[in-house]
């Protein structure tokens, strides 16, 4: 349901030994990097520790629903939440958000780079606005560690723009481990847990699931799946988010790439060993997704796709029954961009407005998602709750409305 | 220290605070034992017990002084108290190099770094050119010189024209999207507005000259501009300075007076100039060369507010007929140089040379 996002900061922690431990760490658990987040139905709460190639789940369940969910705005987040770190918001890299199912409070994982070292934080954040560290010392924990954990050596290789050579952002790509890829995004569904990202030798694209409570029983499969854009059948890249809804009358996992088919996956076919062969329904456009969100707009299913690069996508779940897919030689031959006239392919979705860019999404009780947003203009980092009917921002633009001239004899 | 050994920690912390540990005397509040190491405690002797909790004792935030505390959260960790103390552990270890703020009893504010001792020390001016102590009334631009690198964009901020009285000009000074810095953010170019210097646009019609003959001014950097380091400014300064006439003609070498060196020794060459000239360009703008065109090596220094150049050569002086070859585009300190006069009328042509010359003979 939500992806984890590399950032280039998080490729400095990751460089960074792990010499130094919080208190909270210091007194049993063992989680190196806080990376992506899921809750269960009643609230325990899983964190992707692509450092130790485990899973951690802290039980945080038992707790009590407030009467109403409100909605929560913080200005200049990131630099609250390093505050309370005892870091400038330089040092801090935020790496995925989820809600609590009972509580409605709004846990993010983040990295805290030190001077000479990386430490993992989970911060809280209440109804009412507070934040604070998790102590996770002071939680349930339990532990899964991941069979077929990638090296955590190997990085990826720079590349530039087209026939450009690589810029230096691009060769500071080179300092990020694939691994870094390992837990992608976590979707908890009945009893069990799914898992997207890298895994093997040789980095092959995984869908893994196990049942929790945890009982060391799992299963990793390889997914392959014909990339429309770029024409080809692709193996390594990761699943960046995914949802579970019932599609054809079936259990089905809805999968979102980098530029950005839709494929769907049966549960079914999520076996120890197995060799999946996605169906590709959809290629919406370039960009990377970053979280999917499944609620209901006018009381139908829907999916809600965040990106780095586009507005976000609605797709109704309706609108993926029966629907077509797409293989190589369907289509001409070739890579296919954004500005082609074929483009987007098989898109029963639309793209919709939202001020601002999003870097975290989670849905905040029935009506609202919080998000963690950028803002264009000053580059902030804020929280801000939207009412999920549609959640535009739009009284950040300047219209008719602003004129107090409009409002006269109205 | 080793956390969790408290009883331990205090006995080591009562052997060895007097001469370790910084303990500030606090009017408010009892006395505060700083960190010196990331891993440290902060602990806070609050002299009495009352019924007030912990975090509202003694808090922590990031950032200094100036910036604490509204809107902030502070540093999360856990308190004990023991006896009159209280003992406030952060839940990660501070930063080396980060400023803090300490908050006793939500009223006194105390900075602190950790690992001080390899931090450069507090900002400061270096100088400001030109210098005074008096200085033509259309002088077009100043130079700031601090100690160390400083934060960008803060100009606007803390540097003022003031008047004798005591009131600010605002609009003395160009304000740019880019401020004009070194390389290295140590000085900073500051551009009298040129509308408040030529003669008959529309802002120096409107406001007058920023500076008028016959009057004082300062210039003043405000304290608290942070340098790239984070560490305010301590204290203002302040450079203050008189106003005389205008340079609205070029500089003429005739004008320079020369004291020439006896041949043999290595006596500096002192050059007495005319006026003020810009004190980046002059150093590199003037040369000597001896009879066969080549350039002779030395040091230059400038001296009496910038109103003498001279010259110490590497070797004793051998030639007897030397020329001192200035660099034609040499501007003083009102932007005139020798090929044209900043406020020229439109359509005057300047002079189409690159350097002036002026023949020194030596003493024999």
């Amino acid at each position: 349901m939500r992806s984890l996002r590399t950032t280039v900061l998080a490729a400095v922690a990751a460089t960074l030994p792990l010499g130094v431990t919080s208190i909270a760490q210091a007194a049993g658990s063992d989680l190196k990097f806080a990376g992506a987040l899921e809750f269960s139905d009643d609230g325990t709460l899983f964190v992707g520790d692509n450092y130790s190639g485990a899973i951690f789940a802290y039980e945080m369940t038992g707790a009590t629903a407030p009467a109403q969910v409100s909605p929560v705005n913080i200005g200049d987040i990131d630099v609250k939440i390093a505050d309370a770190l005892g870091i400038p918001s330089s040092a801090l890299a935020i790496n995925d958000m989820a809600v609590h199912p009972i509580s409605a409070e709004i846990y993010i994982s983040v990295t805290r780079i030190g001077n000479f070292e990386s430490a993992p934080a989970i911060v809280r954040v209440s109804q009412s606005g507070n934040i604070d560290i998790v102590d996770l010392a002071g939680v349930t924990s339990h532990k899964q560690m991941l069979d077929h954990f990638p090296d955590q050596e190997t990085t990826f290789r720079p590349r530039g723009l087209g026939q450009m050579p690589p810029l230096v952002r691009d060769e500071a790509k080179g300092n990020i481990k694939l691994s870094s890829l390992a837990i992608m995004d976590m979707e908890y569904h009945e009893g069990e847990l799914f898992v997207s990202g890298v895994a093997f030798d040789n980095f092959l694209s995984t869908l893994r699931r196990m049942p929790y409570p945890f009982t060391q029983d799992q299963s990793a499969a390889n997914v392959e799946m014909y990339h429309i854009s770029h024409d080809q059948f692709e193996t390594r890249a990761p699943i960046r988010a995914m949802s579970i809804q019932q599609i054809d009358g079936k259990p089905t996992l809805v999968a979102a790439y980098t530029c950005s088919p839709i494929v769907l996956i049966d549960l079914d076919e999520i076996v120890d060993g197995a060799k999946i062969s996605a169906r590709t329904i959809m290629d919406y456009g370039n960009g990377q997704p970053l979280d999917m969100l499944s609620y209901k707009l006018n009381g139908e299913d829907t999916l809600f796709v965040t990106s780095n690069s586009r507005s976000p996508h609605i797709i109704p779940v309706a609108s993926l029954n029966g629907a077509q897919s797409y293989t190589k030689g369907d289509l001409p031959d070739g890579g296919k961009s954004d500005t082609m006239p074929i483009m987007p392919v098989g898109d029963t979705g639309k793209t919709v407005m939202f001020d601002g860019m999003s870097l975290q999404m989670a849905n905040l009780g029935d009506n609202f998602f919080v998000s963690l947003t950028r803002d264009m203009y000053t580059g902030s980092l804020n929280m801000d709750s939207n009412f999920n009917g549609f959640p535009n921002r739009l009284h950040n633009l300047v219209a008719e409305f602003d004129f107090p001239q409009y409002w006269e004899g109205k | 220290m080793v956390r969790g050994h408290l009883t331990a920690w205090l006995v080591c912390l009562a052997t060895t605070m007097p001469t370790l540990l910084p303990q500030i005397a606090l009017s408010a509040g009892g006395d505060l034992v700083l960190p010196t190491n990331g891993e440290d405690q902060v602990i806070l002797h609050v002299g009495s017990v009352d019924g007030r909790a912990p975090a509202d004792r003694l808090a922590i935030f990031v950032g200094p002084q100036s910036q604490c505390c509204a809107g902030r959260s502070p540093v999360s960790g856990r308190y004990r108290v023991d006896g009159e103390t209280v003992i406030f552990e952060p839940l990660f270890p501070l930063l080396e190099g980060q400023i803090y703020s300490a908050l006793v009893d939500g009223a006194t504010l105390k900075e602190f770094t950790i690992g001080s001792d390899n931090l450069p020390p507090p900002p400061e001016v270096v100088a400001i050119y030109p210098s005074g102590p008096v200085l033509p009334e259309n002088t077009l631009r100043f130079y700031i010189e601090f100690a160390s690198p400083m934060q960008p964009h803060r100009a606007a901020a803390f540097i003022s024209l003031e008047r004798a009285d005591g009131t600010k000009d605002r609009a003395a000074f160009m304000t740019f999207k880019q401020e004009l810095w070194n390389a290295d953010r140590t000085r900073l170019t500051l551009l009298m507005d040129p509308g408040r210097i030529k003669r008959g646009v529309a802002t120096n019609l409107d406001l007058g000259p920023a500076l008028e003959a016959g009057e004082n001014y300062a210039i003043v950097v405000g304290a608290g501009w942070p340098s790239a380091a984070g560490q305010d400014m301590p204290t203002d300064f302040r450079m203050p300075f008189g106003v005389g006439d205008a340079l609205r003609d070029r500089p003429d070498l005739g004008d320079w007076a020369v004291t020439p060196p006896r041949i043999g020794t290595r006596m500096p060459l002192i050059v007495r100039l005319d006026r003020l000239y810009d004190r980046v360009q002059l150093p590199h703008s003037i040369a000597l060369r001896n009879a066969n065109g080549q350039q002779l090596p030395g040091r230059v220094q400038v001296q009496d507010n910038g109103t003498v150049w001279q010259f110490v050569p590497q070797d004793p002086w051998a030639d007897r007929d030397i020329t001192l070859v200035v660099d034609a585009v040499l501007e003083d300190v009102a932007g005139n140089n020798f090929r044209e006069v900043l406020d020229h009328a439109v359509g005057t042509r300047s002079r189409q040379l690159d350097h002036v010359t002026l023949n020194v003979t030596l003493i024999d």
